[in-house]
């Protein structure tokens, strides 16, 4: 590629950069500078440099919105409902209380709570509870992010720790019993994907949160 | 009181290049060459850094005929005093670690 085009394109993107970036005065700012850069190549550099700056700066301010921060919360509520869900399942079947189970059985794979009858009867006591502490640091962590409080984070992470010893556990539960509670390796992946994004976009939306006064 | 904010590395040594002389006005070209980072992570560190207190920022035009105005920023009393209470120890630690960008 030869120097002019270099040029070109880079002024190209400064464009974009600026008319991405929130702050038009900051979009100036940065696009301004690029006539102060000597060098094609760092100019270039510079340019690339400064969409990835505005495309963050955009989406922090996309982060602070009412809609982004519900949306967030009604992720971070499935997620406690998740967890919820087995030990509910578990103390159903355990407490014979059938229809219940029978309800939530309907919300697995195989649509029959019978199938996991061999895994609930291994699972240890302490499982349910394991999972029921992580939905409630779910729910603390969506509480600290809706009042705008610190330590959402760390609690987000606590959490997912939690949840991630529980699947671990309830692996070899499986595979004890030989029976698979999700046969679908998306399904479970999928899970896993949506707690790790679903935390990634908590602690852009949190850092950037003014810092609290006293 | 307000909470002291937490700053990474790259925050650290651009305070630190802003320290070296805090009562000139930089750009962020400038900034960039002095501190190494690009520009994708200088601004938004300027920008968290403005909209904190701790750092100011004004047009300036330019020397050159037919040049657009410039961006320049300083470090704000609050700032100076800042960098100088969180980078002046990790200097005093650190010492060849960080003035190696200075």
């Amino acid at each position: 590629m030869s120097e002019a085009p270099r040029r070109r394109f880079a002024k190209a993107l400064m464009r974009h950069a600026a008319r991405v970036m929130p702050r038009g005065e900051w979009g100036e700012a940065m696009r301004n500078e690029l006539d102060a850069i000597a060098d094609d190549h760092v100019a270039l550099d510079w340019a690339l440099g400064c969409v990835i700056a505005g495309y963050g700066e955009r989406m922090n301010v996309m982060l602070q919105t009412w809609y982004a921060r519900s949306g967030l919360a009604c992720l971070m509520a499935l997620l406690a409902c998740r967890e919820f869900f087995a030990p509910l399942l578990i103390f159903a079947y355990r407490t014979q209380n059938l229809g219940l189970a029978h309800f939530l059985g309907l919300r697995t794979a195989g649509d029959d709570y019978r199938r996991l009858i061999p895994v609930m009867d291994a699972t240890p006591a302490w499982l349910p509870l394991l999972w029921v502490a992580a939905g409630l640091l779910f729910l603390m962590a969506l509480g600290r992010m809706l009042l705008r409080k610190d330590g959402s984070v760390p609690l987000f992470f606590l959490a997912f720790a939690l949840d991630l010893a529980g699947a671990v556990m309830a692996r070899s539960i499986e595979a004890s019993t030989g029976v698979i509670v999700t046969p679908n390796l998306m399904i479970r992946a999928a899970g896993e994907i949506l707690m790790l994004s679903t935390g990634f976009v908590l602690w852009r939306m949190t850092r950037k949160m003014p810092p609290t006064t006293s | 009181m307000g909470r002291k904010p937490i700053f990474s590395s790259q925050t650290g040594r651009l305070l630190q290049v802003l320290l070296n002389d805090p009562s000139a006005w930089q750009h962020g070209y400038g900034l960039m060459k002095l501190t190494g980072l690009q520009s994708g992570t200088l601004y938004p560190i300027l920008l968290r850094l403005c909209d904190q207190g701790f750092l100011e920022a004004k047009w300036r035009e330019s020397e050159t005929a037919g040049k657009p105005r410039r961006h320049v920023y300083r470090l704000t009393p609050n700032g100076l005093a800042f960098a100088r209470e969180q980078i002046a120890p990790a200097r005093r630690g650190t010492g060849a670690l960080l003035g190696a960008k200075a």
